[in-house]
């Protein structure tokens, strides 16, 4: 039997076939076995929140981050811990009373009946000893050994009770380390037995999850804890997703594949109008402060008139409407409001003032004006400001060369154990994280910082001063009034124009209740379902 | 043959130590202090010092490439300071996610683009070749973040049909293929066009030889000739375009990985470099090297043992 001669025509017909297989493949692939329908067809019981990465270190005593805390303080306890809402506070978690009997001693009782997982047993003072004191061991080599830096020590009085000593005052302890990264409370037995620190999976659990599995790059799992005795949690899984970008994160809210994110300030007023079915948007104030920082010591910014010229060069309303939207509220200092010495103005008016920067200028010898390098980081947002900032100034005189920088090499600029690259720094945009207690973020301006994270090289004895008394001070009052004069003395030196201390937007569906910080930040062990 | 391959793999290697060495020092001469990204603001100096001892970047230069490579040559990456996990361990568990989005990327296009290349190339001039010659360059032209954020735009977003973000629960397979494809569309599109134009244009110059008029003249049948004769040599260019594609599909699949927020190794060494993690930018860069190496290495053995020509050409 011969076959007959094929010619490519009959070709067309697999043509059709083609198109039918394809057709009939797409059909297929939408059968809801291959689970091609709604991805909003979710168990309720499941939270699917982003985060910003991976947590690297899951052992408390040498977690640096916030992804990992975000972990931490949902798998762990601590003895108070952040209250949600819109106000700065905290709430007891494994203690029943805590208090503050003298300035360096802090009396605490623990709850009975707080239960390490894999049979580590029941919390006791010991392990809240044993969980403070190795951090500030210099054996753990701990990076938040700053935040227990005036622990003596904490004395055991019984199984549930205990006494923190602490050797000099220290306010911030109740808002910056109590119910942050160092006050999570971790088995002793358990962690001696894993070797005295843990980097991935925790040997035990304390808090109402635990983790149930580590997919670096991919996500991470926590599940409700069986042992877990206190009100239970309001979901069954929790599922982390490490979302850098956040574009990708808001696409991946709108498809239905997350809960909970952050958004970014550029798409917060468009979604605030036309947000995502049955979803919430909102914005919270953020503790991070954005600055403009001249170094000192730069033969052309060591004239203070020059730098003053400078901060008068720069329009701060101009800058929040191009790179944050007019999204975000002007700093004042490094205080945001709502928190102890938020400064209600600054000595350099927000608009900028060109005659006055000219002024100045040609007071100090520059009646052309002058050439300025400004380093920035590679991010969109602060390429945006720097270009305002750039633009602006040009006004008065001032010509910026615009220096991008990745992030491992921007944060080595001002860095004195890197060479001399800091002698050539001249103007940075620069932005710090902080947390609920202005010492935080005073610590980094002291003179025994400078070279290290103060890249302006400030030297001010009476800032010195301020900050060792306003660590110790217990009147509110006096407090305030202590880090508003510091910031004063900070931008009347010339070296720092405030900008900004950014914004939170973040987005939620309304099947959920979230539990957020005053900052937006998540406290993912009280989400509950709406 | 035995010969060839012995020459290509000893050529292999050295383009593997070379090109280590030269990224070792490419990301050393970059400024940048891995201890001030790992420890942040709460470091002191102190504590710089201790990592840099840790991570042996006190040593000098020549030190560290040398203890490398000696290291490499026993299998061991090193270990990851972030999360002290060994680096091979991570890099191979990142590097399964990108071979698998790589090989269906690449398997679509292929599937489709060499019987589009050869509907073409049969049917030379026609409306229909040039309706595929316009997709083909239009889907080339367009970049594959591009066709990533419309495709997630379409599919995820309005149309709620595939997911968003992520691989897919581990185990689960049909859920790892609802994840796997929009990335893989987004990738491979442009590769139909690619493989359709390349197999087209050799299609062409193979249906026009000798053999194959002499084929028709005994009457073959047209889809023998064309399949069983002509592509298999027209296909040797494709092969040799898929080998080097490799690097090219890794660098796209860093957009196709950041975009679906989906776990690989071209994520891994963006993030890596960020943040100045040496061990695993060194160990991702090692074994997306070897990779690279090695698909040419296969393609050329391919293309060989194909045809015989190639192998007195090296």
């Amino acid at each position: 039997m011969s076959k007959p001669n094929m010619q490519f025509s009959k070709i067309r017909l697999s043509r059709r076939s083609f198109l039918k297989a394809s057709a009939a493949s797409a059909g297929w692939l939408m059968l809801p076995g291959m689970g091609m329908y709604p991805s909003w067809a979710q168990d309720s019981r499941v939270l699917r929140v982003r985060d910003y990465g991976d947590p690297q270190s899951l052992d408390p005593g040498i977690a640096s981050n916030l992804y990992e805390e975000n972990v931490n303080a949902a798998v762990h306890n601590k003895l108070i811990a952040y209250k949600p809402g819109s106000k700065w506070a905290w709430q007891l978690e494994a203690a029943q009373s805590i208090e503050q009997v003298d300035p360096t001693h802090i009396k605490f009782v623990l709850k009975p009946g707080i239960t390490f997982t894999n049979g580590f047993g029941e919390m006791t003072a010991e392990d809240v000893k044993f969980s403070y004191e190795r951090i500030i061991d210099p054996e753990l080599k701990s990076p938040i050994k700053g935040d227990w830096a005036t622990l003596e020590s904490v004395d055991v009085t019984d199984k549930y009770s205990g006494v923190i000593v602490l050797n000099k005052p220290f306010q911030a302890l109740w808002m910056t380390t109590l119910p942050y990264m160092g006050g999570n409370i971790v088995s002793k037995k358990a962690t001696l037995a894993a070797g005295g620190k843990f980097s991935a999976m925790p040997p035990c659990f304390s808090g109402p999850y635990v983790i149930k599995e580590l997919e670096p790059k991919q996500r991470t799992v926590l599940a409700r804890n069986p042992e877990w005795k206190g009100d239970p949690p309001g979901f069954d899984e929790i599922h982390i997703f490490p979302i850098d970008d956040e574009k990708t994160a808001e696409m991946g809210f709108e498809a239905g594949d997350l809960d909970y994110t952050r958004i970014s300030m550029s798409s917060y007023k468009n979604m605030k109008k036309n947000p995502p079915e049955n979803s919430v948007v909102e914005k919270y104030p953020s503790l991070y402060y954005v600055w403009l920082g001249m170094n000192m010591e730069h033969p052309k910014l060591s004239d203070e008139r020059v730098r003053q010229a400078v901060q008068y060069a720069v329009d701060i309303p101009s800058i929040l409407e191009a790179a944050y939207d007019g999204v975000a509220d002007p700093a004042t200092g490094f205080v945001p409001p709502g928190l102890v010495g938020h400064r209600p103005d600054t000595l350099v008016p927000f608009k900028a003032d060109f005659a006055k920067a000219k002024q100045l200028l040609a007071e100090a010898g520059y009646p052309d004006g002058i050439d300025l390098d400004l380093e920035v980081r590679n991010k969109a947002v602060y390429i945006a400001a720097g270009q305002v900032i750039q633009a602006v100034a040009a006004q008065a005189g001032i010509r910026m060369t615009l220096n991008l920088h990745d992030s491992g090499s921007f944060w080595s600029l001002g860095d004195e154990s890197k060479g001399d690259r800091w002698k050539k720094l001249q103007l940075v945009l620069n932005r710090f994280s902080s947390a609920p207690d202005p010492h935080y973020a005073a610590q980094w301006f002291t003179k025994e910082q400078v070279g290290v994270w103060n890249w302006e090289r400030f030297k001010n004895p009476e800032y010195n001063q301020l900050y060792e008394k306003a660590m110790a001070e217990g009147d509110k009052d006096k407090r305030d009034q202590m880090y508003r004069r510091m910031q004063e003395l900070m931008e009347a030196s010339g070296a720092y124009r405030f900008i900004t201390h950014e914004a939170v937007p973040v987005i939620y569906t309304d099947r959920i209740v979230p539990a957020l910080r005053p900052d937006g930040m998540p406290l993912l062990r009280y989400f509950t379902t709406a | 043959m035995l010969f060839y391959l012995l020459k290509r793999v000893g050529l292999a290697v050295v383009i593997v130590v070379v090109a280590v060495v030269l990224l070792y020092s490419m990301i050393h001469v970059v400024p940048g202090d891995p201890a001030s990204v790992i420890l942040g603001p709460r470091a002191t100096p102190e504590m710089k010092q201790e990592l840099h001892e840790l991570m042996g970047l006190d040593r000098p230069f020549v030190v560290q490439v040398v203890s490398f490579l000696g290291k490499v040559a026993r299998g061991d990456l090193g270990m990851d300071f972030f999360s002290q996990r060994p680096v091979a361990q991570i890099v191979f568990k990142q590097l399964d996610e990108t071979l698998v989005l790589v090989l269906a990327s690449i398997g679509w296009a292929m599937l489709l683009g060499i019987p589009l290349g050869c509907y073409s190339a049969v049917f030379r001039n026609t409306f229909s070749d040039k309706l595929v010659g316009f997709f083909s360059i239009g889907v080339i032209a367009v970049p594959s973040f591009v066709v990533a954020l419309y495709s997630l735009l379409l599919f995820a977003v309005t149309l709620k049909w595939l997911p968003a973000i992520g691989a897919g629960e581990s185990g689960q397979y049909m859920d790892q293929l609802r994840h796997l494809i929009l990335p893989a569309f987004a990738i491979g599109l442009g590769w139909v066009g690619y493989i359709a134009r390349l197999v087209r244009a050799s299609m062409l110059e193979v249906l026009n030889e000798n053999h194959i008029r002499r084929a028709r003249a005994f009457g073959l049948p047209e889809h023998m000739i064309v399949f069983q004769y002509a592509l298999k040599l027209a296909i040797l260019p494709t092969i040799t375009l898929l080998g080097t594609g490799i690097g090219r599909l890794i660098s796209s699949a860093v957009f196709a990985e950041i975009v679906f927020a989906r776990p690989g190794i071209g994520k891994l060494i963006f993030d890596s470099v960020v943040s100045r993690n040496y061990p695993l930018v060194m160990g991702a860069v090692l074994v997306s090297t070897v990779l690279f190496v090695l698909s040419t290495t296969v393609s050329d053995s391919v293309n060989a043992m194909l045809d015989p020509r190639v192998r007195e050409r090296l």
